[in-house]
């Protein structure tokens, strides 16, 4: 996955960079309008994340342009500190596939990625299997032990989900909060229903398996087993 | 009251006034200008009687040596004149004028009488009088009297009518500039910079002054907007490196749990950062007027969606959640975003601030004035009398005491805030031991 990174904060483009390396993503830089917009035109990319706030022009308008391109197949992301709602349906407007508010997660922004890229080769079903027998639907949203079905309420259901989606990697009460009350602004960072969600999923999945594989990774959070 | 209203009302008082006055003091005048008259018009005859005896000679008018009066009326009996010998009589000549009684043939009047005494030519004293009937004087008086006060009264009616329609006229700017530019006007972008149409200097200068104060307002809520999008800009970003660092440190498999456990310290820490921030912008956005209000969203399918969002923690604490709208009502000009966000906010403190096992009744009603309101209603330990005022302030936390876990920070403010936007009004009443009731009270449409 070819990913062009626009973001002029050198700090935040070396971080996202950083961890898109890391999940094997190949990252090209463009920290100015100018230096986006050759690249753009020049290369072809599977994900633009484009920052609004650029020194030397409207990230909006490069949006446009890139629109306009034919070749340029490129999924956009528009990575946003402005956090303005007209930015927002500007940008859907003008054909933006996702939006992410700053400060996002990063395993926010890999799961969208991972999303969009479900859309745009049109897996009508992603499944995901696990232990000796769970088949995890993200489509059609059912969990599935060998022929039965294990019924998850809608949090429980996003929580295994974004695990799995994110198996091995020691993901914390608050990043998993986040995941599942989004943009929901609270103040308190109470995230001990995490830690009720797991437990009641353990339960669940014990009926059907005794191994574990919801992993808890003392004083920090959870992790999906990988196998 | 309405400003043509009172100069109408005044109008019609003060001619009202004129009116009464008029009746009042107009009869006397007249009746005093008659009486003026008639004795004029008797003194005159007088004065011709004294000339036609001065070259006639009294023979015409009395017999000689017999002791007899002349007396002439005309046949209607409205005047009359008489010649008397005086024979007692010293002081002459004298002169009065007085009201009587008078028979005139078989007829009792009300004469005005000029009463003269004289001496004749053969130097013996007469006495003439010159009577003209009041009848007469009266019914003129009385004429006149009505005229007047009826051209009064119709000129009253008149002019109070004229003079309305002229305030409406003249007022028609400043009822423009109420209905077009005021009225429902809640932010400088709603405002019509289109002067009002008025050739009326005092009307001409409003309608600029407040075009200049609207403009004023535009561009300071304008610079605020600029303001606010650069701070959130500066803000944001800072938070938003650090999330991503902590975030790429914590994937590296090699380093040490205590240093793990202090990311995710800082992670929360900056994690409560984030949400100060985001809330103080999502605050200073709506007051900005930068969300729309343009959908009509009714009430119960938003608070499903706030139940379904707080189902697990519901379940959790197993609190049961009742929601009883009687009649349904949809919010006519909202934004749903905005709406969610505020009933979650009651909703999540009415689970946060409950006791296991307890209960959540959100009862929708009519209000007595036409609105609606909606009260939630929890059975947690209620909010201490003094803290109740301060219950929407931003960044007040209390004391301990009625065990207020941390955090009803700004989850109130925010749902005001939301509230003041909906031009809906949020109280909060309670009853310590027994819960609090969070009161929403949308407003009868105009």
């Amino acid at each position: 996955m070819h990913v062009l990174l626009v973001e002029d904060e050198k700090s935040l483009h070396n971080e996202v960079r950083q961890f898109l390396r890391e999940a094997q993503y190949l990252v090209d830089s463009a920290y100015t309008y100018a230096e986006a917009s050759e690249k753009i035109y020049v290369n072809s990319y599977d994900f633009v994340l484009l920052d609004l706030g650029l020194p030397d022009g409207d990230g909006l308008q490069l949006l446009r342009e890139a629109r306009q391109n034919e070749r340029q197949e490129a999924a956009f992301i528009i990575l946003t500190a402005r956090g303005a709602l007209d930015d927002r349906i500007r940008g859907l407007d003008l054909g933006a596939d996702d939006y992410l508010p700053k400060p996002f997660s990063l395993l926010e922004l890999t799961s969208r990625m991972q999303a969009i890229v479900r859309r745009k080769f049109g897996l009508k079903r992603q499944e995901l299997t696990f232990g000796p027998g769970f088949v995890l639907d993200a489509t059609g949203r059912t969990l599935r032990y060998q022929d039965q079905e294990i019924n998850l309420t809608k949090k429980e259901f996003d929580l295994l989900h974004y695990l799995l989606l994110h198996r091995g990697r020691v993901l914390t009460r608050l990043q998993l909060g986040e995941h599942l009350w989004g943009n929901v602004l609270e103040d308190d960072s109470d995230s001990n229903y995490i830690d009720v969600h797991i437990k009641n999923l353990r339960k669940k999945l014990a009926h059907y398996s005794p191994t574990d594989f919801l992993e808890t990774v003392r004083g920090i959070g959870y992790r999906a087993k990988s196998e | 009251m309405r400003l043509e209203a009172k100069l109408a009302l005044f109008n019609a008082l003060s001619k009202l006034l004129l009116v009464v006055l008029g009746a009042l003091v107009i009869p006397p005048i007249v009746g005093r200008v008659a009486t003026a008259h008639t004795d004029h018009h008797l003194h005159q005859k007088k004065e011709e009687m004294l000339a036609l005896i001065r070259r006639d000679g009294l023979v015409a008018f009395v017999r000689e040596k017999q002791s007899e009066a002349y007396a002439d009326y005309n046949i209607l009996k409205q005047e009359y004149i008489s010649i008397t010998p005086e024979p007692g009589a010293k002081a002459v000549p004298r002169e009065r004028i007085f009201d009587e009684l008078r028979q005139v043939e078989q007829e009792i009047e009300d004469f005005r009488i000029l009463s003269y005494t004289f001496r004749g030519p053969d130097q013996r004293p007469y006495r003439l009088e010159i009577g003209s009937s009041l009848a007469t004087v009266e019914l003129l008086t009385a004429t006149l009297r009505r005229m007047a006060l009826w051209v009064l009264v119709v000129g009253a009616l008149l002019t109070v009518g004229t003079d309305a329609v002229f305030a409406h006229y003249l007022l028609r700017p400043l009822r423009d500039l109420i209905t077009r530019k005021l009225r429902g006007v809640r932010h400088p972008s709603a405002f019509t910079y289109e002067p009002v149409d008025t050739t009326t200097n005092d009307f001409r200068r409003l309608d600029d002054s407040l075009t200049d104060m609207m403009r004023a307002l535009e561009s300071a809520f304008a610079k605020e907007r600029e303001f606010m999008s650069n701070v959130s800009h500066e803000l944001l970003t800072p938070v938003s490196v650090l999330q991503s660092r902590f975030e790429n440190m914590l994937q590296d498999a090699t380093l040490p749990e205590p240093h793990s456990l202090k990311i995710v310290e800082s992670q929360k820490t900056l994690y409560r950062l984030r949400n100060t921030v985001k809330t103080l912008l999502l605050i200073a956005n709506i007051e900005n007027a930068r969300y729309l209000r343009d959908e009509a969203v009714p009430l119960a399918s938003v608070l499903a969606e706030v139940a379904e969002e707080l189902e697990d923690r519901l379940q959790q604490r197993d609190i049961t959640l009742t929601v009883d709208l009687q009649p349904e009502y949809v919010v006519p000009r909202a934004n749903r975003t905005l709406l969610f966000t505020l009933l979650l906010n009651l909703l999540s403190n009415a689970v946060k601030y409950n006791r296991q096992g307890g209960r959540i009744l959100v009862q929708g009603r009519p209000a007595a004035d036409g609105g609606y309101e909606v009260r939630v209603q929890d059975t947690g330990p209620g909010i201490a009398p003094e803290n109740l005022p301060h219950l929407f302030d931003r960044f007040r936390r209390f004391a301990g005491g009625t065990g207020a876990p941390e955090g009803y920070g700004l989850g109130l403010p925010i749902a005001r805030t939301i509230a003041t936007f909906h031009e809906a009004t949020l109280t909060a009443e309670s009853v310590v031991g027994e819960g609090s009731t969070f009161m929403l009270r949308f407003g009868a449409e105009e």
